[in-house]
């Protein structure tokens, strides 16, 4: 597609600009954390407990040791985007992987490989990252471990899908009658064109597993205090909701913000990169 | 053509059941330490170790291990839970029923609010009742159920004061519960409706009845509508594993005593024999509602089954 259209188009979806904006923000907000919190985010302060936003220099308020909220979440996010983007970057490789070669050679591979994801595909994601956990103990080795494992056969299913509509392409028939090999041309011909499909599913994926994470964290089985995670500080702050309601409110508001500009860059993407839109 | 495609996703059924089994099978193994030890209580001594590690069988090769485990599986008997001290299947079969109930009340509310929205913004699509049900189904897609349902709890029982915050009873305490765990379907469902209805209103045989003077509220409801329900019941199938994993997070802080709750007591009490079973149930429920989402499509679509 022609590179000024689709910035032209990038430009006027309201859901990609927006997405974009907020997503990119959030992540040098994580970035240049430690210099925008001002308190130590695991200091406790018996006499600063449950304090209100506002007070005393804490502009979210304090929990209930006493730590500042503000800074808690800055940290957390730092955990929660790093998680996000290094399991989705891994699981999108091996996934991208496998696809491509399920796709382009098909037969005894494909069906392997298809059986496999489809195992996989069949236990639900969190109730089989719980099982883990439990089993393995918490670590964030670990708690990576397990979102890859649960989440890179939906790119291995979207590649070999895509692949499967590509390689009967006539550049494809082209390039083998010219006697380019195999990895070849899965490389450098077949890869670029489902390259769209994957970024979309990318930044959904981003926000989708920054939930699960938050899930894992909030029961227990992600991120371990004293290290802040937005799910174990919703954990927390659920038994002081009637007394400290911002405890519950700035890390679920972080959180939603979060994965829906990711959601939204996403969507803006599919919008964008619509072939069928005139 | 049809009994076909029945056996053909039997056969598939089977094989993914089976290496569920050794998922589970293999998960209380790579726990660390001594399986003997997991499902007795802390206290147990080492000759109550080791008497278990013989009557478990763990002295015998992997493969007849497994093959002892799943004899038992089949015939019910998925062993004894450390926490209870009862049989597993028993603990997981009393708890089940409040998981249907919630799973039940989820498809209901999510249907009902996203059907109509999703079709209404298909026929209206590029106006302003488009971009807010869009809104509607993105918002849905990006709540958290941990941040949604403590969110929930603050709005209706904290400060409105209308609905009760855990427990269960009468039909007011399912309310919050299901809303939680059925707005991201309902964001799923109102996307697919909303992008099936577009498709099919796209279609030569809609503009031909709708030139033929059929009444369009006709055409919507009876014609288009029926090609748009495929993908939605699909998607309420594959939804039903987030359903059950969102459970265990749901059923937690609302204090509804189905699996998932137990599934998050089974970690906190390191009971290892039920969440081993648990996962075990829970996947194996997933691939039966995924065949059973599967015929009921054929049957809706035939030409399915030709593929």
């Amino acid at each position: 597609m022609d590179r000024k259209l689709i910035v032209k188009r990038m430009l006027h979806s309201k859901f990609f600009m927006t997405g974009a904006i907020v997503a990119v923000f959030v992540v040098l907000v994580s970035v240049f954390s430690p210099l925008l919190a001002n308190f130590d985010p695991t200091t406790n302060s018996l006499m600063g407990r449950l304090l209100p936003p506002g007070s005393d220099g804490h502009i979210l308020g304090t929990d209930q040791l006493g730590r500042d909220i503000f800074s808690r979440l800055l940290l957390g996010s730092r955990y929660s985007l790093a998680i996000s983007a290094s399991v989705v970057a891994t699981s999108a490789a091996i996934g991208t992987f496998l696809g491509l070669v399920s796709g382009y050679f098909g037969g005894k591979v494909d069906t392997l490989i298809m059986r496999i994801s489809e195992i996989f595909l069949s236990i639900p994601q969190l109730i089989l990252a719980i099982a883990i956990m439990a089993m393995l103990g918490t670590s964030i080795v670990n708690l990576l471990m397990v979102l890859i494992i649960t989440s890179w056969t939906q790119y291995c299913k979207l590649v070999r899908n895509n692949v499967l509509v590509q390689k009967n392409m006539d550049y494809v028939h082209a390039s083998q009658v010219m006697g380019a090999g195999k990895l070849h041309i899965m490389l450098t011909q077949i890869f670029p064109n489902v390259t769209t499909s994957l970024l979309i599913m990318i930044s959904q994926q981003i926000g989708q597993i920054i939930m699960v994470e938050a899930s894992l964290s909030f029961l227990g089985l992600g991120i371990q205090q004293p290290t802040p995670s937005w799910g174990n500080m919703i954990a927390d702050g659920r038994t002081y909701l009637t007394t400290a309601p911002w405890m519950v409110i700035a890390p679920g508001a972080a959180l939603m913000i979060t994965v829906l500009a990711f959601n939204f860059l996403g969507d803006g993407l599919r919008d964008v990169f619509d072939p069928k839109r005139t | 053509m049809f009994i076909r495609y029945i056996l053909k996703r039997l056969g598939q059924t089977i094989i993914v059941l089976f290496f569920i089994s050794i998922l589970a099978f293999a998960l209380i193994r790579i726990a660390p330490g001594n399986p003997a030890r997991m499902v007795l209580p802390d206290t147990a001594t080492e000759e109550q170790v080791h008497a278990k590690e013989i009557e478990m069988g763990l002295d015998k090769p992997v493969y007849i291990q497994y093959i002892k485990y799943i004899t038992g599986v089949l015939q019910g008997d998925l062993g004894t839970s450390s926490s209870y001290q009862t049989s597993v299947a028993s603990i997981i079969a009393n708890r089940f029923p409040a998981t249907l109930k919630l799973t039940a009340a989820t498809i209901l509310v999510s249907l009902l609010i996203s059907i109509p929205i999703g079709i209404i913004a298909g026929i209206k699509q590029g106006t302003m009742v488009d971009f807010f049900a869009m809104l509607f189904a993105l918002i849905g897609q990006s709540m958290s159920t941990v941040w949604l349902a403590v969110l929930m709890i603050y709005i209706f029982s904290v400060k409105l004061n209308v609905l009760p915050a855990m427990g269960m009873g009468g039909i007011q305490y399912i309310i919050l519960p299901a809303i939680t765990l059925g707005y991201p379907l309902a964001a799923q469902v109102t996307r697919m409706g909303r992008s099936g209805m577009i498709d099919v209103l796209r279609e030569d045989y809609i503009t031909a009845t709708l030139a033929k003077g059929i009444p369009e509220s006709r055409v919507y409801t009876k014609y288009a509508f029926k090609n748009a329900l495929i993908p939605i019941v699909t998607v309420v199938g594959l939804q039903v594993g987030y359903f059950l994993g969102g459970a265990v997070v749901v059923e937690t802080i609302f204090s509804w005593s189905g699996v998932g709750q137990l599934a998050n007591q089974a970690v906190g009490n390191r009971d290892y024999a039920l969440v081993q079973s648990l996962l075990l149930v829970i996947a194996a429920g997933f691939a039966l509602v995924n065949l059973i989402v599967d015929l009921i499509n054929a049957k809706i679509d035939p030409r399915i089954t030709l593929e």
